[in-house]
């Protein structure tokens, strides 16, 4: 008799899809997300391309169904600590980190945020701003409810114990200091990983300036200015305070590195342009790039459109960024073999697509390989790009390869119908 | 009016009774029409609110519910849990939005309590007019029709098919095995050879579950999610039809090459020795790689995005098939000369760098090139180019292989007039919504799979038939009941002209014509609720149960008082 | 009289976006006129031309239509009819003797809340602008 419950690691697109199937089936789902909010890397964006759809809208009905639907148990701020048995009856054990504020309590009045006397860099934001010690990572979080950070809050370091500023503004009761990390044990048939995604880190690629020229941004420190709910409120403003006139962004960051394209930058570069064109129109705009990877039905005609607004699209063999005169210079060596320069005011860096969260403690937890290039592996000599190696362990999303939000969410649906038809 | 209206004006903790006069509020709105018992409480949301609110809707025998809190967005569903449970009908209740939309906005504590009197009054108004709505069950068939026996339509059926589940496979051809029966060859990291693709047809074939149809075509289909009716005609049977009830439909019909007829400059058709991908592949099944003249090549050039710039999108699989056929070239004929033209090499899949770069090193030239002539010089083949930078280049090659676009296959215009499908501006069939629902139709229970939806490889086709099949067996369990939207739109006879305007304007084809009486004609079944007929319809004559005209009539009245 | 002068405007807000949108600018505790009253519909498209037309008649000094912007509505193509309904029943007021700007669309979605708050608000200081429509019943003005 196999055990009915599903656990699936990630609440991003793939882990709420696949979920939402499951649940829907009558099956009860165990979603374990290790952030302290639902919706995983989608909802940073403002906008996804190519038809420019808002993303938190789009993404929002999914969300509330999430936290509404009666078969599915979301544990936030957890993560898999063990995993054991065999498909049908696997025993897993997770720990729930404290989140010191009541989900049930907590009507997301946000009172508590204003009295706490420590700042800190909000991580959801990219650093772009900051949080307080207790808060929710952005406006319209899901759920709406604030985390205290213990290492930064000042009680629960041991450095203010009697500070409780957040407390007494609460009219609910929903903060509990005393609340305590737990293991908790939970009897599953099948596994779905959808971990997600992150960006490489542009950091350890000096040769792209990151850091030393203060107005470089990663993809996702952009998104953020970009969003509506962000740090800039979307105001295209640098960190300098002025307003960009000439901009680069630079494609297939980390791709030699890595070895793999990851299919989404050219497209997400190209939903860059689209918004800087519209906010500043008189802006001078180059996109550099190896190859164009648009292959989508509608992504080419996104990409004209973009190219007859006047955007340039520039292919290099060579790259790098400079800084001179307190101006960055983009100096490349053009697909013909010259060389040239572009000055920017604003470069931005399309990484790679690397594999979410720990990925290799999580492999060595629950005894799956990773592949070369450190996403997890699936059967895919047997045709079965769902199935990991063992029995009831699936893998949905990013946390398999590089991919856009309509290829997770297929996987994901996909990943659902298999465990089905195993548990049924 | 016998209604006893309970009305419940939320605290919410400080969030709203600090910012509204909760009872000035009590004391305007007991008086209203109809209204039984006006009180308050601390946090309804609560267990110990909810609690309460079942008590007194029986205590006080209330007819209808209001409660004033928060957003419905956030506890509609809460409540009317409640009214459940306590024996009221979900639909005799109103939530008014007193906080996020009043409290929240509105900082003068006395213009804040006028605008939550306001919307109670409206609440209390419209809540009389509200319908004791119920939820409906239909029996439905579990079984599914796939349309297409190729890799994508075999997958699906594989994944359905079981004791409780018939499936139909419907295959134009005499042959399952779609375009993939006719490669030599998968990429390496997609199965080292084909006998995984044999062996999914053999499993399909053996499976009693699985009624195969070759030779047969879909004619007609009827009904919706759960109770559709299809005619299939059987091409082989004396040209007999059949009629099957299924539950749910997946479309697998897969994709054809563009005709590189279309652009003469690569000289298809015209110039001997220059084939297209599908004939090579052909070819190289067979074992033999000749040239016309009987012997095999020594030199041969493949040339990437044929018919690209005319369709409009790059079909994403040929970089890597060429390239899969230039080492497969140099396996074959050691020694061979292989050189590929690309406009922008598509490596997606996180594999397919390392693939690329291989073959680089194995001596295959990668020229990045566009306009193109081919020209028949002194017997061989003559590769006329515009290489990156502008220069102006030749190569002679013996034989070309041209990657044309991935198109829509051949009966995809007239499978989606028999289904009432959309299709996309490329032709390939569209679907509901192209970020978060990918293989779904805007008719629900027909969903799409594989390259019909647009060019894609084959562990991706596989995904999106486990996803179609994912999502049908969710969604239509053996035994289970399926329950439509109850908030739909209904039709009155008697008003309605026939105009059609709403079949025009519904996107989920809820709507059809009754030529008989000539009237419209609304399947409950469908309808998801949006009212976009509601606000089209010129007579009048089409209304939604819920968030009816005079319920929101009532609500603009009161706005204005 | 003009500075006394409080609007009564009616708004038709889509559940799915501009509702939630007015929502986060509750949430977010961002401050708008008191005169507008909210109705929330499932879909921009189900506002018809009977209700706008009555709402005005019936006192309304503007009324607003928000919805998903075009290509979100999560009926797909709502919004798009409200959007030709809308520019038909600009051309109607005008036989009413009503100014069309009195009948105003936005498209608001469910992230923009400082956006709904600014919308609302610009819409009351226009409609003030415009003072009293001619069906105005407000015995207070």
């Amino acid at each position: 008799m196999k055990n009915p419950n599903v656990l699936v690691i990630g609440s991003g697109v793939a882990g709420m899809e696949a979920s939402l199937i499951l649940g829907e089936a009558g099956q009860k789902v165990y979603l374990i997300e290790r952030k302290s909010l639902i919706g995983g890397q989608t909802i940073k964006f403002e906008e996804v391309y190519p038809n420019m759809e808002c993303a938190t809208c789009m993404i929002a009905p999914k969300q509330q169904e999430i936290l509404q639907n009666e078969n599915i148990e979301l544990f936030l701020l957890s993560e898999v600590e063990q995993v054991k048995g065999s498909v049908g009856e696997f025993k897993v054990k997770i720990k729930k980190k404290a989140r010191y504020v009541s989900l049930a309590n907590c009507i997301g009045c946000g009172a508590c945020y204003e009295p706490c006397p420590v700042s800190l860099e909000n991580e959801f934001e990219e650093g772009l701003s900051k949080k307080k010690a207790i808060a929710v990572p952005c406006p319209g979080a899901l759920p709406n409810v604030p985390t205290i950070d213990p290492e930064n809050c000042l009680r629960l370091n041991g450095k203010k114990k009697e500070c409780q500023a957040c407390k007494e503004a609460c009219m609910f009761d929903a903060i509990n200091f005393s609340e305590k990390d737990e293991i908790l044990d939970l009897e599953v048939g099948a596994i779905l990983i959808a971990t997600g995604f992150g960006l490489l880190d542009v950091k350890n690629l000096p040769q792209y300036g990151y850091r030393k020229a203060k107005n470089v941004y990663t993809a996702m420190e952009f998104e953020r200015l970009y969003a509506a709910n962000g740090p800039t409120e979307g105001k295209l403003v640098l960190r300098d305070g002025e307003t960009p006139k000439s901009i680069a962004i630079i494609h297939c960051v980390g791709r030699s590195e890595q070895g793999y394209c990851s299919g989404v930058c050219c497209m997400y570069s190209t939903k860059f342009s689209h918004f800087l064109k519209h906010k500043i129109p008189e802006a001078k705009i180059c996109e550099f790039h190896t190859d164009l990877c648009i292959p989508g039905k509608s992504h080419q005609k996104f990409y004209q459109k973009i190219l007859n607004q006047g955007v340039d699209f520039i292919r290099f063999d060579d790259i790098k960024v400079e800084e001179k005169n307190g101006k960055m210079q983009v100096i490349y060596k053009n697909g013909n073999g010259e060389k040239a320069k572009f000055i920017a005011d604003m470069i931005i860096l399309s990484a790679a697509m690397i594999p979410g969260g720990d990925t290799e403690s999580l492999a060595k937890t629950i005894g799956i390989s990773l592949d070369k290039k450190g996403f997890f592996s699936t059967q895919s000599e047997k045709l079965s790009p769902v199935a990991t190696a063992v029995d009831g362990i699936f893998v949905a999303g990013c946390a398999e390869g590089p991919k856009d939000i309509p290829g997770s969410i297929a996987q994901a649906e996909a990943a659902a119908g298999k465990i089905l038809s195993i548990l049924r | 009016m016998n209604e006893k209206i309970g009305v419940y004006v939320c605290e919410c903790g400080p969030n709203i009774s600090e910012r509204i006069d909760i009872d000035r509020v009590l004391e305007e709105i007991s008086s209203a029409e109809g209204v039984k018992v006006a009180k308050k409480f601390g946090l309804l949301c609560s267990n110990d609110g909810k609690n309460y609110l079942a008590d007194e809707i029986k205590k006080e025998e209330l007819t209808h519910l209001v409660v004033a809190a928060c957003s419905p967005r956030e506890h509609e569903q809460t409540f009317m849990n409640v009214c459940l449970e306590a024996g009221l009908n979900p639909y005799l209740f109103q939530l008014i939005n007193i906080r996020e939309q009043c409290a929240w906005m509105i900082s003068d504590k006395e213009e804040a309590t006028r605008m939550a009197i306001k919307y109670i009054h409206a609440g209390i108004s419209r809540v009389t007019l509200h319908k004791p709505l119920l939820k409906k069950e239909l029996d439905s068939i579990p079984d599914v029709l796939i349309i297409g026996g190729g890799i994508s339509g075999i997958e699906a059926a594989l994944c359905l098919a079981g004791k409780d589940r018939k499936v139909y496979l419907v295959e134009k051809t005499e042959l399952l095995g779609g375009m993939v029966k006719k490669f030599s060859e998968l990429l390496p990291y997609q199965g080292s050879n084909l006998a995984v693709i044999e062996e999914k047809i053999e499993q399909v074939q053996n499976n009693e579950n699985v009624e195969i149809l070759t030779s047969s075509e879909v004619e007609d289909v009827r009904g919706f999610l759960g109770n559709f009716e299809a005619v299939i005609k059987s091409k082989s049977n004396g040209s007999g039809t059949k009629e099957i009830k299924i539950g749910a439909i997946i479309v697998a019909t897969g994709f054809k090459l563009f005709d590189p007829k279309n652009t003469p400059q690569f000289g298809y058709g015209k110039i001997e020795n220059v084939l297209d991908a599908l004939e090579f592949e052909e070819m190289s099944a067979s074992g033999k790689i000749l040239l016309k003249n009987g012997n095999p090549p020594k030199s041969v050039a493949l040339i990437h995005c044929v018919g690209r710039n005319e369709k409009g999108y790059c079909s994403k699989v040929c970089c890597l098939y060429s390239i899969k056929f230039a080492r497969h070239l140099q396996d074959k004929l050691p020694g061979i000369d292989v050189s590929e033209f690309y406009s922008d090499l598509c490596l997606p899949d996180k594999a397919d760098q390392d693939y690329f770069e291989e073959a680089k090193k194995k001596g295959i030239h990668f020229i990045r090139a566009d306009d193109f002539e081919l020209k028949e010089k002194d017997g061989k083949i003559n590769v006329e180019y515009k290489a990156a930078g502008g220069k102006k280049d030749s190569i002679a090659v013996d034989m070309t292989i041209l990657a044309p676009a991935m198109v829509p296959s051949e009966d995809t215009s007239k499978l989606a007039e028999i289904l009432n499908l959309p299709l996309d501006e490329t032709g390939f069939f569209k679907e509901v919504h192209e970020m978060l629902d990918p293989i779904s139709t805007p008719i629900e229970g027909v969903y799409v799979a594989g390259c019909a939806l647009g060019p894609k490889n084959i562990p991706e086709s596989i995904i999106q038939s486990q996803a179609a099949s994912g999502k049908i067996l969710s969604s239509l369990i053996p035994g289970k009941k399926i329950e439509p939207e109850v908030k739909v739109s209904e039709i009155r006879e008697e008003f309605c002209t026939g105009c059609q305007t709403c079949l025009s304007v519904c996107f989920y084809g809820a709507i059809s014509f009754d030529e008989y009486k000539g009237i419209s004609v609304v399947n409950e079944a469908i309808c998801r609720g949006c009212g976009s007929c509601v606000g089209s319809c010129p007579s009048g004559a089409i209304r939604s149960k819920h968030f009816t005209y005079p319920q929101l009539y009532r609500e603009v009245l009161q706005a204005l008082r | 009289m003009k500075q006394d002068f409080k609007p009564n405007l009616v708004g038709f807000l889509c559940n799915w976006c501009s509702y939630a949108g007015a929502d986060l600018a509750g949430s977010s505790k961002l401050e708008v006129k008191p005169y507008l009253s909210v109705i929330r519909v499932i879909c921009s498209s189900r506002v018809n031309s009977n209700l706008v037309l009555n709402a005005f008649l019936w006192g309304a000094d503007g009324v607003l239509i928000a919805g998903c912007h075009p290509g979100d509505c999560h009926y797909e193509k709502g919004n798009y009819y409200v959007r030709r309904r809308f520019a038909l029943l600009k051309k109607i007021l005008e036989t009413l003797d009503l100014e069309p700007d009195r009948l105003q669309l936005s498209w608001i979605s469910a992230s923009e809340g400082k956006r709904y708050a600014e919308v609302v608000n610009k819409f009351a200081e226009d409609i003030t602008r415009l003072g009293p429509s001619a069906f105005h019943t407000n015995p207070n003005i």
